[in-house]
């Protein structure tokens, strides 16, 4: 694929798009993440904003834009100022491969989940860098453990998806898709629950959302590695975490759901609905488990996790060459 | 190892168990009253502990069961207790019970030996200063006996705003 002005044309546009659904993501997803808890908690939410609070993400937004940016001393200030931009800017690359639609693909890459699993793992970067340079415990602590979290989820992470790679035989996520068909029985879930299931938990703890958010626990570690960042510091941090968590479900889509297809009328719509629902799920499960300690986080990892997508793996590579 | 995996299975059974939990909740009526364009219906109201109100006597309903023995007075830790007896039997010329300094712990109500005292269901009581919160639980008693006669007079001991209509449920 030859860097033509078209395909660069293309990326800028696709990465323009790639900003408004981030922004607008998050500020859904803050809207109903809170309303969810709420009613959860059999309480109402964000109900004075707007109607229905409805405008509640929008004022808190305009709040965080217009905050004093307050910085501790003795910080390292320029790995500190990197930090947030290091968590955002490969979010932005990461959405390149992924296929919305038939013709909803920013940028056709054979390999487009090795790209993905290639740059996600700058963001355990970042969680280091705004750990360390806050010069604050808390932020260390976190982003000790943000660093232990990530690698060692990674792994079966990644092993899961190998197993669906090694049943169809490609990398390209449009490939993926099209071997897929619209009836759920038809997608890989069916043929990999074992990889989805493992998928699914590693996902929630490579966002580290509860109850993985060992990085950032509100009640041990005040906010962990962002605990010193205020204003737009903290919004990037904030959004690329919401990005972060769609994206997942987007790969979780493509992998497990049958990405663009569905029953009827193949479209994008059916890739975002089933991101979103993903989404919905992690918001469910947020509110629902309390926050597991650190050794059973990494015991439930290197004892079970990856032993099973190992097992997972070894018996797909068997299934796949008998039927060869 | 097999004891092990049986009780991963159940750990995972569990958090479907939760799951379902928080997803029935989340589908059912919220338990929330919208405070100021709603308001809770004042029988759900029996169980909250206002500040003290005096119980009237049988015969009349402004006149006070207490004897003035002091009892409530030494029994209160906060002090926030003044019972001064009148001239002439045992009913009381003062009763001046200082909220700002009550922690509710009903010290008083157990110790009175005429049963007295008694915790209101004022949720509405707001005061913008301390001496506001100092209440002449006599006049509120005379008070709620003129609004019980229907006394043009009365005070209201605490309504919520008005043009409110109290919530059925809850």
């Amino acid at each position: 694929m030859a860097l033509s002005l078209a395909v660069f044309v293309q990326i800028i546009v696709a990465v323009l798009l790639v900003i408004g659904l981030m922004v607008g993501n998050a500020v859904v997803m803050v809207y109903v993440e809170r309303k969810a808890c709420g009613f959860i908690q059999r309480r109402p939410g964000p109900f004075e904003v707007g109607p229905r609070g409805l405008l509640q993400a929008v004022c808190d937004s305009m709040k965080l834009l217009g905050k004093q940016i307050f910085v501790p001393g003795n910080i390292d200030w320029p790995l500190h100022f990197l930090a947030p931009v290091v968590a955002f800017l490969p979010v932005l690359l990461l959405y390149l491969p992924i296929p919305f639609g038939p013709y909803l693909t920013s940028l056709q890459v054979d390999d487009g989940i090795l790209l993905i699993l290639a740059f996600a793992g700058l963001g355990a970067v970042s969680n280091i860098l705004a750990g360390w340079s806050s010069n604050n415990k808390y932020g260390l602590l976190g982003a000790a453990r943000a660093v232990a979290q990530s690698v060692a989820y990674e792994i079966p992470m990644i092993m899961a998806l190998l197993a669906v790679i090694f049943m169809t035989g490609t990398m390209n996520l449009t490939t993926l898709v099209e071997g897929q068909g619209g009836w759920p029985w038809q997608w890989n879930i069916v043929r990999q629950p074992l990889a989805c299931f493992i998928y699914v938990v590693c996902l929630v703890a490579e966002t580290n959302r509860a109850p993985f958010d060992l990085p950032e626990a509100e009640s041990e570690l005040t906010a962990g590695f962002h605990t010193e960042y205020s204003g737009m510091g903290f919004a990037l941090f904030f959004l690329s975490e919401y990005a972060n968590m769609l994206l997942v479900s987007f790969v979780c889509a493509v992998f497990f759901l049958g990405g663009w297809r569905g029953p009827f009328l193949d479209g994008f719509w059916w890739t975002f609905a089933k991101a979103y629902a993903i989404m919905f799920f992690i918001v469910w499960i947020r509110w629902t488990f309390p926050r597991v300690r650190f050794d059973q986080l990494l015991n439930l990892n290197w004892k079970w996790l990856l032993p099973l997508s190992i097992l997972n793996l070894w018996l797909t590579a068997v299934v796949v060459k008998l039927a060869n | 190892m097999l004891r092990a995996i049986i009780d991963n299975l159940k750990g995972l059974y569990s958090l479907l168990v939760g799951l379902s939990i928080t997803g029935r909740f989340l589908l059912s009526p919220q338990r929330t009253v919208h405070y100021p364009r709603q308001v809770v219906a004042p029988e759900s109201l029996a169980s909250f502990r206002g500040p003290l109100e005096l119980v009237p006597s049988a015969d009349d309903p402004a006149k006070t069961r207490c004897i003035s023995c002091q009892m409530c007075v030494r029994a209160c830790p906060d002090n926030c207790l003044k019972v001064v007896k009148g001239e002439g039997g045992k009913a009381p010329a003062v009763w001046v019970y200082d909220f700002s300094l009550c922690c509710l712990c009903a010290a008083c109500v157990e110790a009175c030996p005429a049963s007295a005292l008694r915790f209101s269901h004022k949720v509405y009581l707001t005061a913008l200063t301390r001496d506001e919160l100092k209440l002449d639980l006599l006049a509120d008693l005379k008070a709620r006996a003129a609004k019980a006669a229907g006394g043009a007079d009365a005070r209201p001991p605490a309504q919520p705003p008005a043009g409110l209509e109290p919530q059925a449920r809850l």
